[in-house]
This record gives C-alpha cells, structure tokens and sequence, in this order.
C-alpha cells in the first residue's frame, strides 16, 4: 500500500496538516498521525520521512534544526507559505473526492 | 519549542543530518514503549519494528538529501557572488575618482598592449593563410663571397633542381611581371605574376571560381590564360561569376580569365620577399609561366622566386642537402670555381624575420607600460585597501569571515580589471588603426591585421593575470593585517606596516627604472631618426614629380626584338614633357633611388686579368632616359653625362657612382676605361665610362653606398621606368599634363606609384618614424604613470606621517627642514629607480643597436640626458605633497 499514489497522496496531507498549528519534528508528526488516524494510515512509520524530505524538496515544508523541551536536538518542520495554500487546496479535493466514493460505496451496497 | 539555535545552514553533512534524524525518532518511540511498559530492549525492538527497514530508508534520505546540499551550496554561491558583484558596483560608484583613475591607467596599459599584439600576432605569429603553412620553403640561392644570399634562380637552376627535389611534394617558380589592364574600364597597373603550373598546388590554396593553370596552359604556342585575384574581380568585374571565360586585355594581349582566388589570396606579396625582386604589395593577376629549350639552359639570369612544399616527415635540412648534392655535381661538370648552394627559409620567417627585432622591441616596450600601469593601479589598490580597513574590521566583528572579505576584494578588482581590459580592447581597436595608418608599406601581411582569437585570448589572460594580481595583493593585505586590532586603533595614527611601505616603494622604483629604459630607447631612436634625416640622399627631391610605366611585354621578354620600340617610346614622351609649360627637365630611370628595388649584376673592367669566379666586381645598374641627373640634381664629379647623342647606334657608354670609381679604381680616375656589363639583358658589348657622378642612396637612407653603373635607355632598353619630372612650382600640378602625353603616344598605358620624389623620401623612413612616434608615445605614457605613481606614494607618506610632521615642527622644525624631509623621501626612490634604469638600459642596448643609425646604443650624452630628466621631472611630482606637508598645522595634528 505504501508508495501508492492515492496513500502517498493521504500522506502529505496529513503530514501538512500536523504542521499546520505549529513547527513540528518528525517524530510527533508521526505521532499525531497515529493518534488521529488511529494507526490506520501509516503501516510503516519509516515510510513518513522519504514524504517530509520530499515536502521539503518541493518548498512546502521547510526544515530547522531545535532544541526540544526536555533539551534534546530534533529537526522541526514549518509549514511554507505555499504549503498551506496547497494544504487548503488538497484538503478541499480530498473532502469532495471522499465525499463521491462515501456516497458510490453507500449507493452500491443500498 | 521556540529556542532554534541551529539553523540547517550550519549542517551542510547530509549524513549526519538524515541519521540524526532518524536516531531521534527511534529513541522518542523506544521511549514511548518504554513508558508503555516494555524492558527498554523490548521497546527498541518494538520501536524498530514500527519503523520498517531502518538501513534502507537511511540511505534514501541520504542520496536525496547530498543531491539538494549540492544544489543549495551552488545556490548560495550565485547568490554570494550576485551579492559581491552588487556592492563591488557600489564600492567603485562610491569612490569615482578612484575608479576613473585606475580605469583609465589599466585602459592605457592594456589597450596600447593588445594594439602591438594585434600587430605582432598579424605580421608574425598568425599562420599565413595557406595549407599546411609551416611545410612551405622558399628556395633560394646562396653564395659565401661577394654575391650574398637570398639570391633568386636562374631558370636553368630551377630546371635542374627539380629532379633533386626528392623530399618536396612539389617545386614552383614564380616570378613578377607587371599587367596594365586596359579592358574594362580605364587603364590600370596591376602587379602579376608568371606562376609554374605546380604553383597553385604548392601553395595549397584552390581558386574560388574556375580553375588553376595546369600543364597545357604552359606549352609553347598555348592559349593565354590568366587566374585573377578576388580584389580585382570586385573591383573591375563586380564580382560577377560570369568573368570565367571571359577575354581581358592585358598590355597588348589578350587572355582568357579561368580562374578567381579566394579573397585574402595575394602571394607572393612584395612586403614578404626581398625587394630586388619588384613584387607589388599585392598580386592580382597569375599567369603561366613556361620555359623555352633556351630558359632551360640559362644559368645566368637569376629572377626566379622559388617555393617547394616538404613532403610530410621531411625536414628542410635534409631537402636542403638533397638540392645541394644535385647543385655540386652540376657545378662540378659545368662551372667548377663558382661558388653557390641553396638555402631554405621557412616561408613565415621569409615574411616576418626582418621586422622581427622592431616588433619584439615595441613588444618588449609595451609590457613596461603594462607593467607601470599595473603597478599604478596596484598602488592605488593597496592605499585604498588600507583606508578600508576600519569598514573591514567593522564587517569582520559583524561576522563575515576573512575568506569572505578577501572574496569581495578579489571580486572589486576582478571587476577593476575585466573593465578595464575592456575600454583597454575597444582603445587597442583605435589604437590598432593609428598605428597601421602610420605603418610603413613595406610591412608584411598589414593590410589584414585584425582582432582574432589570439589577441582576444591575449587579452584575456592579462585580464586574469593582472585581476588575479590585484586580487592577491589585497587578499595578502587582509591577511596581515589585524582586523579586530583596527577597531581600537584610530586609523590616522596608524603609519601603516613598514613592509607594505616598502613594497610599494619597490613598485614606485621599478615603474622609474622602467620609464627611463623607455625614455633612453625613444631617445635614442629620435636622435638616429634625426641624423637620417640629415643624410645626404645624394639627389635633390623638391618639386618633382614621379610616375612608373610599364609598356606591355608581349609574350616573352625578348629586347633585341621590342627594345627598340621600348626606347623610341620613352625617348619622345620625355621630349613630349620636357616642351611642357612649368616643366623643367624630364628623365626616367629603372629603379628610383630610396626604394630599394636596385638590381645588381657582375661586370668586367676591360684590361685586367678575368678575376675567380664570384671575386667578381659587382654593381647596381639603372637604366635612364633623358635629362636623368639633371632632373634630380645628381651632382656631376667627372666626365660627362648621357646627352641626345648616345644612340643604339653610337659608341655604347656608361656613367658609374663615385663608390665604384672608389672600390675598383682606388679612386683614380675611371673615365675613359671600358667595362663590359654582365647584366639581365646587356649584350656583353664593351662600354665606356663617360663620366662619373656623386652616390645616391638606392636602398635607403642608412646603407652604405654601393657601386652603381648607369646605362641609357637608348643602348640597353628596358621596358619599365619611372618617369621624373622637374616642375616650377607644385609637381602634382604637372599630372594631367602627364597623363595627356602618356595618352597621347598609347592610349592603352596607364600610369602607376604617382608621388613626388618628397614623397619617395618620406615614405623610405617610414618604418623608422613609426618605431620612433610609437616608443616615444609608450615613454611619455610610461613615464607620466611613473609620475602619477610617485605622487602617490608620497601624497600618502605625507598623509600617513602627520602626526610625525605635527611633532616635529612642534619642537621647532621650520617649513624648510620638513621640506627636505618629504624631497629626500621622493629623491632616495628617483635616485634608485634611475641607476637602476640605466643599469637596465644599458643591459638591453644590445637590442636597440641594430635600428640606430649614427648613434651608440650606450650614447653616454642620451643616458644622462634622459636620467637628469627622469629626476627632475619625479622631483617635481614629489614638490606638490612636499609643500603640502609644511603647512601641516601641529595643534591640529597632534590633536587627531
């Protein structure tokens, strides 16, 4: 599943979305992704880091390297300016693209 | 959350950067199990598990991330070099003087350097324009005795080496001959050629148009053809390809055109071979030259130019001594006391070697005008670098690295340098033209000079080198100097590090030594100019006129059978002229004096003993008609000279120069003797010597007079003479009158090399007048650098030393003492740069000594002169900061 381009698709959107409110590292993104998909999405949570870097590459995530709470280096991610402008864009075609399979799936088996 | 220290700019290692990374990850998450409850090893396995395959994510990371690091450095770069090009551009606006100044030296420098290189690379460096150019020899003859060499061959020479020309793909001979064009337009001399068949192939150059002239066209009894060059087929045929086969007349023949060549094709040109042959500056017209059963058997007309292409592997050596072993055995069987070989030159050396030496002196003296200016600027860079140095320390605190400082002085100079090599190409382009305006005639290859990718790449490289000198010198600078050091230092106290002192002195020093080298040389250059000036030519060229005809050979050069024709022609035009109104006298010679295109030959003196073979006596000869010496004033010493009385019919008679009287009569009397003249043409009868008169330099000004024979027109006719014409008032006016004549006996006939005598005379130191007005231009500009560059150094010596000045007349020095003080700095750097410079001139002299004339290269007079001027003149750069610095104010100074 992972490498698909619908998954690889889902992933940078959540990605972006864990950034949205704030920098964010790897880790706790990967975490929060957990949580809220409540592990459905991530089979492999290596598979998170190839989609950063590549976020990265394309100018929607950009990267710094911090201090965490408890003192420790971690690198942390910031939404761009054109991320969230993709982030808004891909949330929209996601919401109406999963709307239509909700409603052929509900169709088919009704 | 917020307390980002690193930014990803300082962890340019994708390895650690991506491992780091991960590593984090792991432990967050082995943590995470760990508080779930697990044994840490179970968490670590767990959390290993959840992540996948560690190893090869890793390396994925880590080939995307190298790549983008990559990227970014290049990125950064850019940027950084945009942002060192950006304040470079407002640094140089902020200080215009200074970069008007430095501009401007550098532009001089490098515009007058890559003006002599363009020459140089188009008279001897640039490959001459044929196949293969460096397998090219010419052929010539050589003698050890009085002969000489570069001698041309006789056709039966050139015959007879053919067979011996085993290591030559081909042999060709060629000589001049003369066309006036009379179809198509107005009558016109165009120089030509009679070429061997092979000559075309040898060269290596095909014809645009058509074809070359092959064997057939050569037999006895062929058609008359003729190969015409691009110029002329502009010029009279407008370009038109309908011109092959077409009929021209040429003199009074007819010849069909059957080939053009490629534009730029002109060999032999007259500049690239010795005079005596007479070919014009450019040839345009080709003919076939043949030989007849008795040219192949004529050993003693030598008027053959002769060029061979060795064959590949070939050296000229070893085809030099091929022709040499074939040459003694002829010699042996036929002619066993004359002593002759053949002697190769490389065609590129035949047509630069004997402008050489000027070259490579104009060479030589712009590279010190390069070099003054170079120092100049440099000077100027390193007290502008040291007037900087607070704006550096405040950037250094501020940050920015040392490199980074060196980057951007290294970038402002680039930039000062890549500037100024430009304006220094577009003035070279100026300058180029100046100097081929005022080039001699008689220089090789100068009529296509230009810019090509040598001079661009010349240019180029002094760009580099002289950017990256800069660059150095300001980047040692920073280097030495304590940046953080400066901020507590106030920088009026600071004298300045003594060694950077000293360097620039050093350069100070060597850019006077260096002017004054020039300044020794283009006086020296001017002094012998003077004094070949004042040579006597031996005739008086005011208000006379002269003009070359050439009357049409047809077929072969047969005298016996035209020459009659020939005489009469030019006996009635000469009495035509000399009945018109302001003419005075009129005459006619075959070589004018100062053009060197004298022709010599050997001669018996009748009664004594036949002397060994090339022991010879030898003379010049030139034919004349009418009122010759009279014309040009030629002083009569003894006897007397032609008159309308010496007629192909009367006693044969010759008037000789007071050097053969000299040189084979120790000076007795040689009137009434009879020498039997072996010339091109003379038919070996014995002639009287009528009379004698004074020498006429017949080469140019600086050679030593040479035995001369003159013979009249009427006894040994000769085809081509240049007509002289004495005028009351303006020559030129005389022209049309001229020209009517001329018209009048043969309307076919035009006139060629229309000038005045003064003309003549002017135009044969020509090249002497340029290496003169050209190195007394770069002594000038060398030396007011120099000037500028010392004012400099003690403009800011006087600045640097304030404080030190302020104290002394603090303590009671008077304005004289530190008067002194300032002078004896600027005199301790004249005074060393001077010996130096006459010890320099005096080590080069060897070099100038062959283009003087009447002047020692170590004339003691022109060193002092030149050095007493090189120090008064420095002297008084140094008076302007020296008078500033008496009225430096010591309250004040001492307040700073």
């Amino acid at each position: 599943m992972a490498g698909s381009d619908l998954f690889t698709g889902t992933l940078d959107i959540l990605i972006l979305k864990a950034v949205s409110w704030g920098p964010r590292h790897g880790y706790a993104i990967g975490r929060w992704i957990r949580e809220t998909t409540a592990d459905d999405v991530i089979v492999q949570e290596g598979a998170l880091y190839p989609a950063l870097h590549r976020l990265e590459r394309k100018g929607l995530l950009a990267e710094e390297w911090g201090l965490t709470d408890t003192g420790r280096e971690a690198k942390y991610y910031t939404l761009t300016a054109v991320g969230r402008t993709h982030l808004r864009a891909e949330s929209k075609r996601w919401t109406r693209f999963s709307a239509a399979i909700s409603r052929a799936i509900a169709a088919a088996s009704a | 959350m917020k307390r980002f220290l690193r930014r990803t700019d300082l962890r340019p290692d994708a390895q650690r950067d991506v491992s780091d990374e991960l590593r984090f990850h792991l432990e967050m998450r082995t943590q995470e199990f760990i508080d779930a409850g697990m044994s840490p090893d179970d968490a670590r396995r767990a959390a290993a598990r959840a992540f996948g395959d560690v190893s090869s994510i890793d390396a994925e990371l880590r080939a995307g991330r190298g790549a983008r690091t990559r990227t970014r450095d290049r990125r950064d770069w850019f940027h950084a070099l945009g942002q060192d090009l950006t304040f470079a551009l407002r640094t140089l606006r902020k200080n215009l003087a200074f970069t008007v100044a430095s501009l401007a030296t550098l532009a001089l420098g490098i515009g007058a350097t890559t003006a002599v290189f363009t020459v140089v690379n188009g008279v001897l460096l640039r490959p001459l324009p044929y196949a293969d150019p460096s397998r090219l020899e010419m052929v010539w003859l050589r003698s050890r005795t009085s002969l000489g060499s570069e001698l041309p061959l006789s056709s039966g020479f050139y015959v007879d080496a053919i067979p011996n020309a085993a290591s030559f793909t081909g042999l060709a001979a060629f000589r001049s001959w003369p066309y006036t064009v009379t179809s198509d337009g107005d009558a016109e001399q165009i120089p030509g050629s009679r070429v061997t068949p092979s000559f075309f192939p040898v060269i290596g150059v095909r014809p645009l148009l058509g074809r070359i002239i092959v064997d057939a066209d050569a037999e006895p009894g062929a058609a008359h053809v003729a190969i015409i060059g691009h110029d002329l087929w502009q010029r009279r045929f407008g370009g038109s390809p309908a011109v092959l086969g077409r009929r021209i007349e040429l003199g009074n023949e007819s010849f069909t055109v059957i080939g053009v060549m490629p534009r730029g094709f002109a060999f032999p040109r007259g500049a690239e071979l010795p005079r005596g042959l007479q070919f014009g500056q450019r040839t345009e017209i080709w003919t076939p030259l043949s030989f007849t059963p008795k040219d192949r058997k004529d050993f003693g007309t030598l008027s053959l130019a002769a060029i061979g292409r060795l064959k590949p592997g070939a050296t000229a050596e070893q085809a030099r001594r091929e022709l040499s072993a074939g040459l003694q055995r002829f010699l042996k069987a036929n002619a066993p006391k004359l002593d002759l070989d053949y002697q190769l030159l490389d065609l590129q050396q035949q047509a630069g070697d004997h402008v050489r030496r000027g070259l490579v002196l104009l060479m030589g003296a712009v590279t010190f005008v390069l070099f003054i200016a170079c120092a100049n600027v440099t000077n100027l860079l390193v007290a502008r670098t040291s007037a900087r140095r607070r704006e550096f320390a405040v950037r250094a605190a501020l940050g920015a690295g040392r490199a980074r400082i060196a980057r951007q002085l290294v970038t402002e100079n680039l930039l000062l340098a890549v500037g100024g090599t430009a304006l220094g190409v577009v003035l070279s382009g100026w300058a180029t033209r100046a100097m081929l305006a005022r080039v001699p005639g008689s220089l090789p290859r100068a009529d296509d000079i230009g810019l090509d990718w040598r001079v661009a790449v010349a240019a180029g490289v002094v760009a580099a080198v002289v950017g990256g000198a800069f660059g150095l010198v300001s980047t040692l600078q920073v280097r030495w100097s304590n940046l953080a050091g400066t901020l507590h230092d106030s920088s009026a106290r600071s004298t300045g590090g003594s060694a950077k002192t000293i360097g620039r002195r050093a350069l100070v020093i060597a850019e006077v030594s260096l002017s004054l080298m020039l300044l020794i040389g283009a006086s020296l250059l001017a002094l012998s100019f003077v004094r070949l000036q004042r040579v006597q030519p031996g005739f008086v060229p005011d208000h006379t006129l002269s003009a070359s005809i050439v009357l049409p050979i047809p077929g072969d050069f047969n005298p016996k059978r035209d020459g009659p024709g020939w005489a009469r022609f030019f006996s009635q035009l000469t009495a035509q002229l000399a009945k018109s109104p302001n003419v005075e006298s009129v005459g006619a010679v075959s070589t004018l004096p100062l053009t060197g295109t004298a022709e010599g030959g050997a001669l018996e003196i009748v009664g004594r003993p036949r002397p060994e073979a090339g022991q010879a006596p030898r003379a010049d000869y030139a034919v004349v008609e009418g009122a010759y010496f009279e014309t040009l004033k030629i002083k009569r010493v003894a006897g007397r000279v032609f008159d309308s009385g010496d007629l192909a019919t009367s006693p044969p008679v010759v008037v000789v120069n007071r050097e053969f009287v000299k040189r084979y009569f120790g000076g007795a009397s040689a009137v009434d003797h009879q020498v039997i003249c072996h010339f091109d043409f003379s038919n070996g009868a014995a002639r009287t010597i009528v009379g004698v008169v004074d020498d006429v330099q017949s080469a140019s000004l600086d050679a030593p007079p040479r035995p001369q024979v003159y013979v009249p027109e009427q006894q040994m006719t000769y085809p081509g003479l240049s007509l002289v014409v004495r005028t009351q008032g303006d020559p030129t006016a005389v022209l049309p009158t001229l020209k009517r004549e001329v018209k009048a006996l043969d309307s076919r006939l035009a006139l060629a090399n229309v000038r005045t005598l003064d003309a003549v005379f002017t135009e044969s130191l020509a090249r002497q007048r340029f290496s003169v007005t050209v190195i007394t231009c770069f002594a000038v500009s060398a030396l007011a650098l120099a000037i500028v560059g010392l004012y400099g150094v003690i403009a800011l010596s006087v600045g640097q030393r304030r404080r030190e000045i302020g104290v002394r007349m603090a303590l009671g020095a008077r304005p004289s003492d530190v008067l002194r003080l300032v002078l004896g700095e600027g005199l301790r750097i004249t005074v060393a740069g001077t010996l130096l410079g006459l010890i320099g001139a005096f080590a080069l002299s060897r070099l100038v000594a062959s283009l003087l004339y009447g002047i020692s290269a170590t004339d003691g007079a022109t060193y002092a002169a030149s050095a007493t001027a090189v120090v008064a003149v420095t002297l008084l750069a140094t008076l302007l900061p020296a008078r500033r610095a008496t009225r430096v104010d010591p309250t004040s100074a001492l307040r700073e």
